[in-house]
């Protein structure tokens, strides 16, 4: 697969989804940046691809308000990583963002499909 | 190891994306790709590394601290490589605001500062009549006590004038000499003052004979002397050898009601009964049942207490003319001294009258002279922001090619103009730093140049708020001048223009409204600073010309000696003092070195004893020409001081209290009395004829300047100590060479003739006489001072300027030189521009010059005509400084390789 091919997949990610997404992935355990990448990546079946630019001042964004908080740590292949981890009041946000989503979603469903709804 | 939490954070955040991009390698590496080709793609995929850092830093929120301390390290930086401009703005600031912020202090302390009590403005001095010789504004105590029953429900307070040689003795400590002012039980409650500690005056502390007397201490005094206001109260001390107990401290900010004499001590008025201090005091004169040996509580007839009031404005009139009826009798008792009939109805139609407390002798002498200071404190101000200004232009315009390239790459407009104000905003705040200390000091010294040789100002110093507002204005002015706008000026042009190529900056392009401005800077400056070296110039003329006047005395060989004789052991046997005035003179002049030696009633210029004397057989005299001033002096008093007898003879050894008593006028009342008139023979006394005249003219002295070298030469009258015995305030001592080498010698030759005898201070005649050239040693030394500055600030101008443009011009130097020009020409041609601005500043500052002479010409000794070749004088002196400063540059250019500047374009 060409450069240009793995572009074309690709998807915009939306205003103020990244947040959110990051949140998500720091769900079940914490982790560094470069899986964080990966894990939206392999999630979205390679359509969502984070650019680095993006990614990294999102985290300290995301570090200074205080939703996730980051340690030290070392990878199974004993590298220094920086390992990202949520907070309760991430937790929190993590819901908040999810539930603004679901209804985001209905409603722009309700508009593009409006025969399915029941 | 890093100590700024930012950096760690900087280099964690480096660690971070490099250990992203070793996983992203990794990955690459174990799906089979070649090292490096993975490291490229790696690389390829996180995109710019430091702008991924850059973006990621801004979310931490605190980059703009970042930046500044960036620009802070930067700016200090840059200071450092230009130590010499450093140390000029530091200076410049320094003594600029720092001598405006010195003089304002003691303008706001002397003119504008108010008591420091509730209404201020409700407390006038009263003035109900002059007293008949001093011509002072006192009463005596039975009319204070009827004006003051007259209206219980208005304040009135009376004080006696200040006591400023008291003697304190504490147990353990050396004696030292304090200044008491004795005022009435309401002084404190009736003008507001609350009390640091203790209390303050009430009623009962005016009781008569008391064992011991109550004292109220000023804060600052307490605090020097005992530690604390707190510690002060219930402590004893002797003071005069009567014991007295502190039973308070009056608050901080309150140092009296006189501006500049503020009391160590108050105490009591009943204390004069006791005898133990010398009051001030005026009286009718001899003949007029004063005795004032006797308490003086209830002797209508001495003088001694000035009246202060608290009145509501709008009740004034009415107490005023109130009080006029009660003094009524007052007011003829104190014109019976007065034989001038019409005079007399003349002061018995004066009412009583109030003025403001700032209405005082300290304003009158001051205000001027300081607004004078303040002005050129001003100037030098302005000549400082002006050079700063000056030497800001050619800095940033040497820097222009730095800012266009910083600018190229991508550097801010506001964010360069910041790193240049913040680079002058750490120097503005270290000159700042710099600037109070020399405030504090230079007030400090100012006090001590206006004060009196004898008695130092007091004066409140402490930093108020509109001391404060000007230091901040100063500051933001100067900012404003040495930094924003030359910065604004610069990058708005300068760099637009010059953003080309780098010959352009280091060649000949330098606009001529760049050059115009600096000129125009140049010139303000030198017209600024002649101003100044004028007037400098006038007052040092001014005071040499009154320390080095004929004062009719010799004063360079006269030594004053101050005896203690108001003491019980000598008062009580006064017949015995002639013989031991005797005794001391013959074993003074046994001293080598002493050509004579007198002993003289007054004690120095300060002695203005008020007198007059009426003519046998003369009824028509007026008052002015009776007034004298009185002294009474020992044998050989007038050799001694070098006073030429110009008529009839000296007081000799057979004049004695049994014998006809002899006086001996100077020419100066001889004139006033006589005419032109031989005055020897005639007899003179105390009251109008034809009452006793038992004085006869036996001499006629010289005039001399008793009073103060810059005073004129009053009426004076002598008479012998000898058959008037008192206790005698000084003893004069001629020398032939310095008399200060014979302090010592005298001292101890004293200690021989009356071991139990105290000497106090010796000081020259010289100083004594210019004890009271306050206000022109002030204007003198300070000018002085401020016209050296700015000489000093064109100089280092013009060097500034001349040596950029040298620099800027080098290759046109070069080319000039190449095609034939001697070096002469090249030094006459940056001459030649430093004259034409020469020229241009002092025009301006010549007339400027002859304004403030004229305005100053009451300070000034010598007609404007004279002052005005001063003008002359300083103009020279600038010319020098700008010539030799810009020599130095000039010789440099000039000297310059012209084959090594053309090869170097």
């Amino acid at each position: 697969m060409g450069e240009a091919a793995k572009y074309q997949n690709r998807i915009e990610l939306m205003q103020g989804t990244l947040d959110m997404l990051i949140l998500k992935a720091l769900h079940r355990e914490p982790m560094h940046g470069y899986a964080i990448a990966h894990v939206i990546r392999d999630r979205s079946g390679e359509v969502l691809t984070v650019e680095t630019g993006s990614l990294y001042p999102a985290l300290h964004r995301l570090e200074r308000q205080r939703w996730v908080k980051a340690e030290w740590k070392l990878t199974e292949s004993k590298q220094r990583a920086k390992y990202y981890q949520l907070t309760a009041l991430g937790r929190k946000q993590l819901r908040a963002d999810h539930q603004r989503w679901l209804k985001l979603v209905r409603a722009i469903g309700a508009i593009m499909e409006p025969e399915v709804q029941p | 190891m890093k100590h700024w939490p930012w950096e760690r954070a900087k280099e964690h955040l480096s660690e971070e994306l490099e250990s992203h991009l070793n996983m992203a390698i990794e990955e690459r590496v174990a799906l089979g790709e070649d090292r490096a080709e993975a490291r490229a793609g790696a690389v390829r995929e996180l995109g710019n590394l430091a702008l991924i850092e850059d973006v990621t830093r801004e979310r931490w929120g605190w980059l703009w601290l970042e930046n500044l301390l960036q620009d802070i390290r930067f700016a200090i930086r840059h200071l450092r490589r230009a130590p010499g401009f450093s140390v000029t703005v530091l200076l410049t600031l320094a003594f600029g605001i720092g001598a405006n912020l010195g003089v304002f202090q003691l303008l706001y302390a002397v003119i504008l500062a108010e008591l420091p009590v509730p209404h201020p403005e409700e407390v006038v001095r009263i003035q109900a009549a002059r007293s008949p010789f001093d011509q002072s504004w006192t009463v005596s105590y039975p009319a204070y006590q009827r004006l003051r029953a007259a209206t219980p429900d208005v304040p009135l307070m009376a004080t006696a004038y200040i006591v400023e040689d008291a003697k304190l003795e504490l147990p353990g400590r050396a004696s030292t000499k304090v200044s008491c002012k004795p005022v009435s039980d309401n002084y404190f409650s009736g003008l507001g003052v609350a009390a640091a500690a203790g209390r303050l005056f009430v009623q009962a502390d005016e009781r008569m004979g008391q064992d011991e007397w109550p004292a109220v201490l000023r804060y600052d005094f307490a605090r020097n002397t005992f530690g604390s206001a707190q510690q002060a109260v219930g402590q004893h001390m002797v003071l005069n050898g009567r014991a007295f107990v502190v039973v308070g401290v009056a608050q901080r900010r309150f140092l009296g009601d006189m501006t500049g004499y503020a009391p160590d001590i108050w105490l009591p008025l009943g204390l004069e009964s006791t005898g133990a201090f010398a009051f001030s005091w005026d009286s009718l004169g001899p003949g007029h049942d004063v005795s004032l040996d006797k308490p003086w509580y209830n002797q209508p007839t001495i003088f001694w207490l000035v009246l202060t009031a608290r009145i509501p404005a709008e009740r004034r009139a009415a107490v005023l003319a109130h009080w006029d009826q009660v003094f009524r009798d007052d007011r003829e008792v104190m014109t019976e001294a007065t034989a001038d009939p019409a005079l007399r109805a003349t002061l018995l139609r004066v009412k009583i009258g109030a003025a403001p407390l700032s209405e005082n002798g300290m304003t009158k002498r001051f205000t001027v002279p300081l607004t004078l200071l303040m002005a050129l404190s001003a100037s030098i101000f302005l000549v400082g922001c002006l050079n700063l200004a000056n030497l800001q232009l050619a800095r940033l315009q040497a820097r222009a090619h730095e800012l266009s390239v910083r600018m190229a790459l991508g550097a801010s407009r506001g964010r360069l103009i910041r790193q240049v104000v913040l680079e002058n905003a750490l120097l503005l705040a270290g000159g700042s730093v710099f600037a109070f200390a020399v405030s504090r000091a230079a007030s400090g010294v100012l006090v001590h140049w206006a004060s009196n040789r004898n008695s130092l100002f007091t004066f409140d110093l402490h930093p108020n708020l509109p001391l404060a507002a000007l230091g901040a204005g100063l500051m933001l002015v100067s900012l404003l001048c040495f930094s924003i706008l030359p910065a604004v000026i610069v990058i708005r042009t300068g760099v637009a223009q010059t953003a080309g190529s780098r010959t352009k900056v280091a060649g000949i392009s330098q606009t001529s409204r760049q050059r115009f401005r600096s000129n125009l800077l140049l010139g303000a400056q030198v017209s600024l600073s002649l101003l100044l070296s004028t007037m400098s110039a006038c007052f040092a003329a001014t005071l040499v010309h009154w320390e080095t006047v004929d004062v009719g005395m010799d004063r360079e060989h006269v030594l004053i000696v101050h005896p203690e004789l108001h003491q019980a052991r000598y008062t009580d046997h006064s017949e015995m003092l002639p013989e031991l005035y005797g005794r001391i003179q013959e074993r003074l002049q046994a001293l080598p070195g002493v050509r004579g030696a007198a002993v003289e009633m007054c004690g120095g210029i300060h002695c203005g004893w008020i007198t007059a004397l009426y003519v046998h057989g003369r009824s028509d005299l007026t008052d002015a020409q009776v007034h004298g001033q009185e002294d009474h002096v020992g044998l050989g008093f007038f050799s001694t001081l070098g006073i030429p007898i110009l008529r009839g003879r000296d007081f000799s050894s057979s004049d004695t209290a049994k014998t006809q008593p002899v006086a001996i006028i100077s020419r100066g009342y001889a004139r006033q009395l006589f005419g032109e008139a031989d005055p020897i023979g005639q007899s003179v006394g105390y009251v109008p004829a034809p009452n006793d005249h038992k004085f006869l003219i036996v001499g006629e002295v010289g005039d001399a300047r008793v009073n103060g070298a810059e005073r004129d030469a009053p009426p004076v009258v002598y008479m012998s100590i000898n058959q008037n015995p008192a206790p005698v305030n000084s003893i004069r001592v001629r020398a032939v060479g310095d008399p200060k080498q014979l302090a010592e010698s005298v001292r101890r030759a004293l200690y021989e003739v009356d071991p139990a005898m105290p000497v106090g201070e010796i000081v020259p005649l010289d100083a004594e006489l210019d004890g009271d050239l306050g206000t022109e040693k002030l204007l003198a030394r300070l000018a002085g001072i401020y016209a050296s500055l700015t000489l000093l600030l064109v100089a280092i101008g013009f060097y500034g300027v001349m040596s950029s443009r040298a620099s800027r011009r080098k290759s046109e130097f070069g080319i000039r030189l190449a095609l034939g020009a001697t070096r002469g020409h090249i030094q006459m041609l940056m001459v030649g521009q430093t004259a034409r601005i020469l020229v241009a500043g002092i025009l301006p500052g010549a007339i400027l010059s002859i304004f403030a002479v004229r305005g100053a010409s009451h300070f000034l000794y010598g007609s404007v005509s004279a002052n005005l070749i001063a003008i002359v004088w300083a103009s020279l002196v600038l010319g020098m400084a700008g010539a030799v400063a810009t020599l130095i540059p000039a010789r440099r250019a000039a000297l310059a390789d012209p084959l090594e500047t053309l090869r170097s374009e």
